[in-house]
């Protein structure tokens, strides 16, 4: 169970709910509620926004592929022993 | 990156990958490799398959040099290794990238090094080096942020199900 409440996505305001309907887009799935991380990351936007752009420009093509990074970072999950 | 046959491999390459790592971070200072001058036939046939696979570099990677103190263990490591490691569903350059992510994830020193060099080897430039850093430490954070919050998985029906049997199934 998480240590912290998740706050629905009306709890949010607009900029962080826009953020949640790009994600999306960038997933290419219509999430019922926005995932538990991206509302994590929305909590504190000056920590959240830059660790995002981070992320996304990490995970954008390049020499690699989006989805051979996808699996990276599956990699890099399962060696950090992390589930989520 | 669909199918199952995708993902069963990167899990062998992330498997073997800490296997390697983990003897020869814990055992290269403590234990003697068996060397190539001096190796029974046995063991040289296996370490001229090693050579070979890695582009014909004259050293034998620490773990398999280790491992052949036991010439059938050896011969079996590296069966399953170069199966890993080589050209199937997913091209060794992508191989080597997991395994240098997983590396440097578990802070191996001998696989963070090798592997890098395997990816150069295998011509990613350094733009992709970069690459995998940059998604290895992004997830190095969020996996560490969920699990300090105790997220529950909640992204897992994003991907298909694959509907096709295991390999060899009504071949028979």
């Amino acid at each position: 169970m998480p240590t912290v409440r998740l706050r629905d996505a009306e709890e949010y305001p607009e900029p962080a709910r826009r953020a949640f309907e790009l994600s999306k887009r960038w997933f290419n799935h219509e999430f019922p509620v926005p995932p538990a991380m991206s509302r994590v990351m929305a909590w504190d936007p000056g920590f959240g926004t830059p660790h995002g752009r981070a992320m996304k420009r990490a995970m954008g093509p390049g020499e690699f592929t989006r989805g051979e990074k996808e699996m990276v970072a599956a990699a890099v999950s399962g060696a950090n022993a992390c589930s989520y | 990156m669909a199918g199952d046959a995708l993902w069963y491999e990167a899990a062998q390459v992330v498997g073997i990958t800490n296997a390697l790592n983990v003897v020869a971070d814990g055992l290269g200072g403590v234990m003697a490799p068996v060397k190539v001058t001096g190796a029974s036939p046995e063991v040289a046939a296996v370490f001229d398959e090693i050579r070979s696979f890695y582009g014909g570099t004259p050293d034998i990677p620490g773990p398999f040099a280790l491992a052949a103190h036991d010439p059938a263990y050896l011969a079996d490591l590296w069966a399953a290794a170069r199966h890993a490691y080589d050209d199937n569903c997913l091209a060794r350059r992508l191989k080597a990238a997991l395994a240098f992510a997983v590396s440097l994830t578990t802070r191996s020193a001998f696989g963070t090094g090798f592997h890098l060099a395997e990816m150069r080897r295998l011509g990613v430039g350094e733009r992709g080096v970069t690459e995998i850093v940059g998604v290895t430490q992004m997830f190095s954070s969020y996996t560490k942020i969920a699990d300090t919050l105790q997220l529950e998985p909640d992204m897992g029906d994003i991907a298909p199900v694959d509907p096709t049997p295991a390999p060899g199934a009504g071949a028979g």
